[in-house]
């Protein structure tokens, strides 16, 4: 299964030769950024076959974990590692400099990553190089506008990794290493207690720039509002999710305690009161957008604080479900952009695009059939299920939040088919944006047809997603998990002091009880 | 208001990191993960440098993501600078004096040389490509700063940082063709401590040192040939 | 009167410098001023992680002449402090460029005037009437 490292070096080396080619043909740069994602596809694509649901650790460089860096595959990695080459591809910019290609491709690549990494450090470089692509992006030939609102993102994402890296600095402090597993089998004796909580919310607000949450989400109608719709949706759509990946698997396997998962709650249902809110104010049809995306990120939070196999299931399909939703409302915003007053009118003779959005709009209110019903269902069934106070308000919430973004959703789709004209059209929906919109579409509608195997799919998915037994046993081998279930037994007493800076050096295999023979050269296929 | 409560943010922050002060393990580091390396990284390895080991080897997909990350950076500059380079009717800044052009001239070869060793190095003494790369970019740029007409030639820059971060992933590549692992130490570990040791480090390390005097080089003097005049 | 242990000053240093860099950052208003805050506590966090691989007395982790000089402090921070800092090195770079292009577009380097005119320029793109709310400068607009 090594091969899989492809689909983050290939982007890579492309992205590499991308200026360079692109300098003699603009032509040859962009079918060579085609060619890769295809390739990239491809192989994340007989990756998915092959592993057939279960589970793999690829140790980069053939060193054992915990010492060398592993991608740990599963299928919800695999599902959103194939979901970035196929929205790369689909949102590709077209009409756009070869440095924008590069960039575009160092984005893919560096997402792929997000969602395959099994190393903290590794993830915070992804995540920054996430950053560093999407900066060029936003800002790159745009306006004034976009200038400013990257440079305002910037330097609150800047600010944010800082407090990213103070929350793993404090996680080395306390253990020594970085490997996710390995860290899952030291996080009961040494990481839960206050230092512990106090690492993890400064890494939930560094990783929650990106993934839209509460406090730290200020950039999103600037930029969203100022990018083109492809830009717009691919950040809204993709990198945001991954984002929210990366806290999930962080909360699933280093900090279990509630108080972690409270504290995710908290903030969810405060992005959800305030992008709401936000939307239902917002004059203009893509800020209205971005703050619905604040607020669906928000109850991705709160569905994903739920513990265990309940909670995840309800945040991969509230996820998904935005994943797909989003971006093809910013197609079509692409030509709606402006004024909402000023759209009177605007979708009567556009019906393919006007059908569209009714059913996206439905669909994110959450209207029965409508995948975007049952995933707010799940979210809310998960949060009654707790029966906490503080769920209780979350489920409250959640319901809230459909009222509202009903209300808005329906005065924007009465302007949008009301009979009077008051608009002047800047031309029909660009074929390739309406097509893509279709696309989304039509996945949309036929997942209403096949919900019950979807329904399986995910909860097998989320079910291996929460076994965080069987991410370290791929990852570190039986006897890891053996001795994390003796730390669970000996929690109470032992007290993390600075345990091994007194020990012989050079002994490490045997003092640490590794097996000798790599775990995971047993675990490959 | 707003900066009594930025204030207080900061100042609630400050207190908080202090006091977690009190229960890290600070100067006694928990050595989990760095005993092993310290254990098997000079057999497994052949690096007489255990920073590049970790660098190259055992965290060779974070080096690749870190040069990756100057790439997008310079890439980004470029894109966002690009309506705002100096035109042709624009007075330069001055010439500098004397002093800057003989240091420049002087210091050019020396700045090569160092930059070379240390990248060559890397393997078996403090510094390395990133060490080295910069170095090497500054003596690319120092000329710029005494002469600020001229500029560097960006097709040049751009084909020596593609080709220097596509040899790097190439040769992890060739280590996941032969090998089966993407990155993993290829060739004979030599001597430990010798110059041609530690098989496929050093070219990573010459790969790494090119790329980030290219981008760095690159970065630089597109700064400089952007005109920041009064808008 | 005896010295604090090293470890703590240190650790104060480097939390020190994080908090400067993080108040000039909630608190500063210049742009420039706004990129060298960030430097700063970029500084102190990357001085926070090559700290947590000290020990007290170990040699550097360099072997000398094939041999284990004693014992050794942790190599891993100090590869990942490499990595940090050579990505600080990147964003502030785009930060700087970014700087020079919002000062051609807006003609300010103030963070609150660019939020200002930054949501006027929102607004009239998307051809909404300017809300009339905002605490808009009265500055006029270079053409």
């Amino acid at each position: 299964m090594n091969f899989v490292v492809l689909a983050v070096a290939l982007p890579l080396l492309a992205g590499f030769l991308t200026p360079a080619l692109g300098r003699s043909s603009r032509a040859l740069a962009q079918w060579l950024g085609w060619g890769t994602l295809a390739v990239c596809i491809g192989v994340l694509w007989v990756a998915w076959a092959r592993l057939d649901g279960g589970t793999v650790a690829i140790a980069i460089g053939g060193f054992r974990p915990p010492l060398g860096i592993v991608f740990y595959l599963d299928a919800v990695a695999l599902l959103f590692g194939l979901a970035v080459p196929l929205m790369a591809l689909l949102l590709w910019p077209r009409e756009g400099t070869p440095q924008q290609f590069a960039l575009t491709l160092v984005l893919t690549a560096s997402a792929t990553g997000l969602a395959l990494s099994g190393d903290i450090f590794n993830l915070y470089v992804f995540y920054e190089l996430t950053a560093a692509a999407s900066f060029g992006l936003i800002a790159g030939r745009g306006t004034g506008a976009a200038q400013g609102a990257a440079l305002r993102y910037l330097l609150l994402s800047a600010a944010g990794s800082v407090l990213l890296l103070a929350g793993i600095t404090i996680v080395y402090l306390r253990t020594g290493t970085l490997n996710l597993a390995h860290l899952a089998t030291l996080a009961p004796e040494r990481l839960q207690d206050p230092v512990g909580l106090a690492a993890f919310a400064l890494m939930l607000i560094g990783l929650g720039v990106k993934g839209e949450l509460f406090p730290v989400n200020g950039w999103v109608p600037e930029v969203y509002g100022s990018v083109s719709g492809r830009l717009a949706g691919l950040l809204a759509g993709l990198v945001s999710k991954l984002a929210v990946l990366v806290v999930v698997r962080i909360l699933v396997l280093i900090f279990p305690q509630p108080e972690a998962a409270q504290l995710m709650l908290v903030l969810g249902m405060l992005g959800i009161v305030a992008g709401e809110l936000a939307a239902w104010r917002a004059r203009d049809l893509r800020r209205q957008f971005a703050f619905s995306s604040i607020g669906q990120l928000g109850i991705v939070f709160v569905a994903f604080s739920v513990p265990g196999e309940a909670g995840i299931v309800a945040g991969l399909a509230v996820a998904l479900h935005h994943l797909l939703v989003k971006p093809a409302l910013f197609l079509l915003a692409e030509r709606w952009g402006g004024s909402i007053e000023g759209l009177r009118g605007a979708g009567r003779g556009h019906w393919l695009a006007s059908g569209l959005f009714i059913l996206f709009a439905l669909s994110l209110v959450g209207l029965p059939p409508l995948p975007g019903f049952w995933a707010k269902l799940l979210t809310v069934m998960g949060l009654m299920g707790l029966g906490t106070g503080l769920a209780w308000l979350g489920a409250l919430t959640v319901m809230a939040a459909t009222v509202v973004e009903a209300a808005y959703l329906f005065r924007t789709l009465s302007v949008l088919l009301a009979r009077e004209a008051g608009y002047t059209s800047p031309g029909p929906h660009r074929g390739l944006d309406l097509v893509t919109a279709s696309l989304a579409g039509l996945v949309l509608v036929g997942s209403v047809f096949a919900l019950h195997p979807l329904g399986d799919g995910l909860k097998a998915m989320a079910a291996q997603a929460a076994d965080v037994q069987g991410y370290i046993r791929t990852v570190l081998g039986d006897r890891a998990v053996a001795r994390r279930g003796q730390r669970e037994d000996r929690i109470s007493e032992a007290h993390p002091a600075s345990r091994g800076s007194d020990r012989p050096m050079g002994r490490a295999d045997r003092a640490y009880g590794w097996p000798a023979g790599s775990p995971t050269r047993g675990a490959r296929s | 208001m707003r900066n009594f409560t930025s204030l207080l943010f900061a100042g609630g922050l400050g207190f908080f990191l202090l006091v977690l002060a009190a229960d890290l393990p600070v100067g006694a580091a928990p050595m989990v993960a760095g005993e092993g390396i310290l254990g098997q990284g000079p057999e497994a390895v052949g690096a007489a440098n255990l920073v590049t080991a970790v660098v190259l080897a055992y965290r060779g997909i974070d080096t690749l993501g870190e040069l990756s990350i100057l790439f997008a950076a310079a890439a980004g500059v470029g894109l966002i600078l690009s309506g705002m380079r100096r035109r042709a009717d624009q007075r330069p800044d001055p010439e500098g004096g004397f002093i800057l052009l003989a240091a420049a001239d002087l210091l050019f070869p020396l700045l090569v040389i160092v930059g070379l060793y240390i990248v060559l190095h890397g393997h078996l003494t403090p510094g390395g490509g990133f060490q080295g790369g910069v170095i090497l970019a500054a003596a690319f740029f120092l000329p710029l700063l005494g002469r600020p007409g001229d500029s560097l030639n960006h097709a040049v820059v751009n084909w020596v940082e593609g080709l220097a971060g596509g040899a790097f992933v190439l040769i992890g590549l060739w280590a996941l063709a032969v090998k089966g692992d993407f990155l993993a130490p290829m060739l004979g570990k030599g001597a430990l401590g010798s110059l041609f040791s530690a098989g496929t480090l050093p070219l990573l390390y010459i790969a790494v040192g090119l790329k980030v005097g290219a981008e760095i080089a690159g970065l630089m003097s597109t700064l400089q040939e952007t005109e920041a005049a009064e808008p | 009167m005896t010295l604090p242990p090293l470890e703590i000053v240190l650790y104060t240093g480097a939390v020190s410098l994080l908090i400067i860099g993080l108040a000039g950052l909630v608190m500063g208003d210049n742009l420039v001023r706004l990129v060298l805050a960030l430097a700063v506590a970029e500084a102190g966090v990357n001085l926070l992680l090559v700290l947590s691989g000290f020990r007290q007395g170990a040699f550097a982790p360099i072997l000398l002449e094939g041999r284990v000089p004693g014992p050794m402090v942790d190599p891993i921070p100090q590869a990942l402090v490499l990595t940090a800092i050579v990505i600080g090195v990147g964003v502030q770079a785009l930060a700087l460029a970014l700087v020079l292009r919002v000062r051609r577009a807006y003609g300010t380097v103030e963070m609150r005037t660019l939020r200002a005119r930054l949501h006027e320029d929102l607004d009239a793109a998307a051809g909404l009437p300017p809300e009339t709310s905002r605490n808009a400068p009265a500055v006029e607009r270079p053409a």
